[in-house]
């Protein structure tokens, strides 16, 4: 075995070497000051904040911003809610003060214990977990004063949304409740056990409404008793927020329902603001900021009248003859002369299929103003047969219907106008004339919503411009797009509407205010195919089943001096348009046009 | 085979000292953090058992290093490095996710991080590489060697593991910098280097970012890293000049220091063993550094030396930034301290880079047999 010297024999670089070595020194030396200057120079400093007071530092909740009606009624406040937390840090024994704190509030110990898994894994141990995040006074006095024997349990002071008129504005106004891990993942400025919006304005304006969290300085002692407090950052409170809500005329309108479901709109025609917005039943939206037990969301799910629905704009309805404005708008646009009359004797024939008119024995000799004040169903279908589908679709999406409006509220529905193309796609069948027909006066497979309806209006009303609806007080007015009808035909067709209110014979006649202009159209939609009796008459309203009657429309428009306004009420199984609907509508424009109104 | 006597007389010995000291130093601090560490009364405290469990695997593999002469891990350069890459390359594809990042290889009995893999090729890769020549280094081989190990770096960044990357990259550069560079490239990389941070700073993550920013306004977050910092900094202040004793730290038992038993382990051992004993840990630190430091000076070919240079560099770094992160100097970047912090995979690795260095140390006057 031969030995061999490994032939490199490298030296590196010697200036190099030193270099080195010197910075591993240098940087002990720079350790080695910090060190002294962290445990000798400030050393008495940070063992004074380790042995008789530590920092910490918590979020300070900002408040939510408020909501006013247009005269400054408050609408949405906040309020102290107390809620029960356990700071885990300094609770000495986490399973006997669960039990206790079941025993004071009756909670099961499984939930509270399920409740304290679930959030432990986001709250600090010196943060207090909520446990109970609604106690009610009386017990609070009695964990208050027996609060020393469980160290680590806190109550804890927390804004809690509160809407004063409940069920008035829910619909509008929406409700908060606890952020979820969804939620909470996608927003880092939110933290466990935060309210945000859900629904409605709350949900839509959450940005504006939320504010900044400030940020507060606590020492405590070693039992977790707070010494001292200092405000780091102040809370910025979120935006408060003026509706163009009017609060009596929504109190007023909400109980002309009385009972009844359905919905209401009052709208500004100029500006697209929103007066009233009104959806019957409704519901309390306190119950979902205080967060609702399963068996009151089972109550509000289950009931068969929907009062989660917000049934201006996430129902859709058929027109009905209110549809018959629209489709006289077409006429005159396609060049048919308002004076040419059609002859009405009940019967209208395609083929061998009948189609009736409402009126059994028929109007006579009708023209377009006449067909709108009476009503007559002949006259439309005479009249679109002619003109086909194809324009009525394209004329009623030039109106605004089958879109959303966008009034700034979540699930707005865009309803349906029907098509050629849409019904193949949908059935895979062709169109049938026969549906033409139906669709002229609001039957069929036609949809809408109320504020669609009054958007339409409205744009009657303003030189044809289809205004976007809002709820907000300070918004600026949009025009969606100007609708294809030129002034004299406007003109025209809200004659027409003026003389159903004023006309003896007039279906909205009804709704006759005393120094005020009103023009109204009514409708009934049919909701199930009709059943006739033997002797070929209609069943009355009184002995349908409540399901199987008709919706009733009131469309409308009112002015009194500059003081302008468009009223579209839907009442859903109320029967007759003009009987049903009528009433309540009018009780909107007696307090409109009231003499303390002007 | 006989084990050759000079191999244990050449052996660095304060080495081998210095890195078991540092490890019951380690395994004590944990012990101590991790014994009152309890959620619910049921007690975490089973780190330090896991840490002797994993000194016993590095200690093995430090072992297995040692065995083989260094010159044949020379030849296994490439070998080495190309599976690194091939197994960063399945971790997209095969990874699996583990918090959310997926980093490791599922083998059925553990995963494989080949992220820390890849610290051992890089350095062996680039020793080898910067080894086969003596004059100053040019740019071919400059761009050649920075090339190469960019190649892992880019997968590791994807994965992503900033900490990891930026540890990797500093070995390589530190060790060109022990061989050498001709002034041109020196000077070139003067300038370039400050010019590439914007660079860096586009690739990286928001909370990293973020991490960098509360670093320079720590007012700015003190809820989150901001946090760490602040609390870190009491735990070590308030250990003053002689401590609180072994496992009388009030701020770490009483659960307010964060990542207490990783990235923050030292704040615990600057509460218990206050100025005096943090100082007895710089210098054991020191000399544990001088250690690796004399075998790179010491060996007798180029590439033990680079070897050396790079473990030297990899511990240098990871010691220099958690110390810093720890006391407020430095953005709280998630890089352990070496046999300090709790980490499986990181003490196989610490064991098998120090089996290296033992390697070049014990072989650096033996003669070749033919």
């Amino acid at each position: 075995m031969s030995m061999q010297l490994d032939p490199e024999g490298y030296q590196p670089p010697k200036l190099g070497l030193l270099l080195l070595q010197g910075l591993v020194l240098l940087l002990f030396f720079c350790f080695f000051l910090r060190f002294w200057y962290l445990q000798i120079h400030k050393g008495d400093e940070f063992a004074k904040l380790a042995r008789e007071n530590r920092l910490r530092q918590e979020r300070v909740d900002a408040p939510r911003g408020l909501l006013r009606a247009r005269g400054g009624e408050l609408l949405a406040e906040n309020r102290p809610a107390y809620a029960l937390g356990l700071v885990r840090e300094d609770c000495k024994d986490i399973a006997s003060t669960i039990a206790q704190v079941s025993h004071w509030t009756g909670i099961p110990e499984e939930s509270l214990w399920a409740k304290y898994f679930k959030d432990k894994p986001r709250i600090k141990p010196f943060q207090p977990l909520l446990l109970v995040p609604d106690v009610p006074f009386d017990l609070l006095a009695q964990i208050e004063s027996n609060r020393m024997l469980w160290p680590g349990l806190e109550i804890v002071i927390r804004p809690r949304r509160y809407y004063l008129q409940g069920p008035l504005f829910a619909h509008v106004l929406g409700y908060v409740a606890e952020a979820n891990e969804k939620e909470l993942e996608a927003d880092s400025d939110l933290a466990l056990g935060d309210a945000v919006g859900k629904q409605g304005l709350e949900l839509v304006l959450e940005n504006r409404l939320r504010g900044d969290k400030g940020l507060q300085q606590l020492e405590v002692d070693v039992m977790g008793r707070e010494l001292n407090r200092k405000m780091v950052q102040e809370p910025m409170a979120g935006d408060s927020i003026l509706l163009s809500l009017d609060f009596e005329l929504q109190r007023i309108a909400s109980e002309a329902f009385e009972g009844q479901a359905g919905g209401l709109v009052v709208m500004d025609p100029d500006t697209g603001k929103l007066l009233a917005l009104v959806t019957q039943p409704s519901f309390d939206n306190n119950a979902f900021a205080a967060g609702l037990t399963n068996k009151q969301w089972n109550e509000l799910r289950d009931d068969p009248f929907f009062p989660l629905q917000n049934r201006v704009i996430q129902s859709v309805y058929p027109p009905g003859s209110v549809w018959k404005v629209l489709m006289a708008g077409l006429l005159l646009k396609e060049g048919v002369n308002p004076r040419e009359t059609e002859f009405c004797n009940g019967e209208f024939y395609l083929g061998k299929t009948l189609f009736r008119c409402w009126k059994k024995h028929g109007h006579g000799a009708v023209d377009m103003a006449r067909s709108l004040i009476e009503s007559c169903d002949v006259y439309y279908y005479e009249m679109l047969n002619r003109i086909g589908v194809d324009k009525m679709e394209a004329f009623a999406k030039a109106n605004g219907f089958g879109e959303q409006t966008g009034l700034g509220l979540p699930h707005e529905r865009s309803g349906l106008v029907p098509s050629r193309d849409w019904k193949r796609k949908r059935f895979g069948e062709p169109w049938q004339r026969g549906e033409t027909v139906i669709t002229a006066i609001g039957q069929g497979f036609t949809l809408v919503t109320p504020v669609q309806v009054a958007c339409f209006l409205g744009a009657l009303m303003n030189d044809g411009k289809l205004m976007q609806p809002s709820l907000l007080a300070d918004s600026e007015p949009t025009v969606r797009r100007t609708i294809p009808l030129n002034e004299s035909q406007r003109a025209l067709l809200l004659d027409a509407m003026r003389r159903t209110v004023e006309e003896q014979r007039g279906t909205a006649k009804r709704l006759q205010t005393k120094g005020a202009v009103i023009g109204g159209k009514t409708g009934t939609a049919q909701v199930v195919k009709l059943k006739l009796k033997a002797n070929d008459e209609r069943q009355k309203v009184e002995e349908m089943e409540y399901w199987e009657r008709d919706h009733a429309w009131m469309a409308s428009w009112g002015y009194k001096g500059d003081k302008r306004y468009v009223v579209v009420c839907m009442l859903e199984h109320g029967g007759h348009g003009g009987s049903a609907a009528g009433p309540i509508v009018k009780r909107v424009y007696d307090h409109l046009f009231s003499e303390e109104n002007q | 085979m006989a084990i050759d006597r000079r191999l244990l007389t050449h052996m660095n010995w304060g080495l081998v000292l210095m890195t078991a000291i540092l490890f019951c130093v380690g395994v004590l601090n944990l012990y101590s953090a991790s014994a009152f560490m309890s959620e619910d009364g049921i007690a975490m405290g089973s780190f330090y058992q896991k840490q002797l469990v994993w000194g016993g695997v590095g200690l093995l593999g430090m072992l297995l290093v040692m065995v083989l002469d260094y010159r044949h891990w020379r030849s296994l350069a490439w070998p080495v490095f190309i599976l690194t890459v091939v197994l960063l390359a399945m971790v997209p594809i095969a990874g699996k996710t583990i918090y959310g990042a997926k980093r490791w290889i599922s083998l059925g009995f553990f995963n494989l991080q080949p992220s820390e893999l890849a610290k051992i090729a890089a350095i062996l890769i680039a020793a080898k590489l910067l080894a086969r020549n003596s004059h100053p280094l040019g740019w071919g081989e400059f761009v050649k060697v920075i090339g190469v190990c960019l190649i892992p770096a880019v997968f590791i960044l994807k994965q992503p593991d900033l900490g990891t990357t930026l540890n990797m990259l500093l070995n390589v550069g530190g060790i060109i910098l022990f061989r050498g560079l001709s002034k041109g490239v020196f000077r070139t990389c003067l300038v370039a280097f400050p010019a590439c941070l914007p660079i860096g700073w586009m690739f990286m993550k928001d909370y990293q970012k973020q991490r960098v920013l509360t670093f320079l306004n720590p007012g700015d977050d003190p809820l989150g890293s901001g946090y760490h910092i602040i609390q870190s900094q009491i735990a070590i202040g308030s250990g003053e000049v002689w401590g609180k004793g072994f496992m009388e730290g009030t701020q770490s038992q009483l659960r307010f220091l964060p990542e207490k038993h990783t990235d923050f382990a030292i704040a615990v051992f600057g509460e218990e063993w206050g100025f005096v004993g943090c100082t007895i840990l710089l210098i054991l630190f020191c000399l544990f550094l001088l250690a690796i430091f004399n075998t790179a000076r010491d060996a007798k070919d180029r590439f033990g030396s680079f070897l050396s240079a790079g473990v030297f560099f990899y511990f240098f770094w990871q010691f220099l930034i958690n110390m810093g992160m720890v006391m407020g100097l430095m953005p709280v970047v998630g890089i352990p301290l070496p046999f300090i912090s709790y980490g499986g995979s990181a003490t196989l690795v610490n064991f098998c880079l120090i089996g290296l260095v033992l390697n070049v140390s014990m072989r650096r006057f033996v003669f070749k047999t033919n």
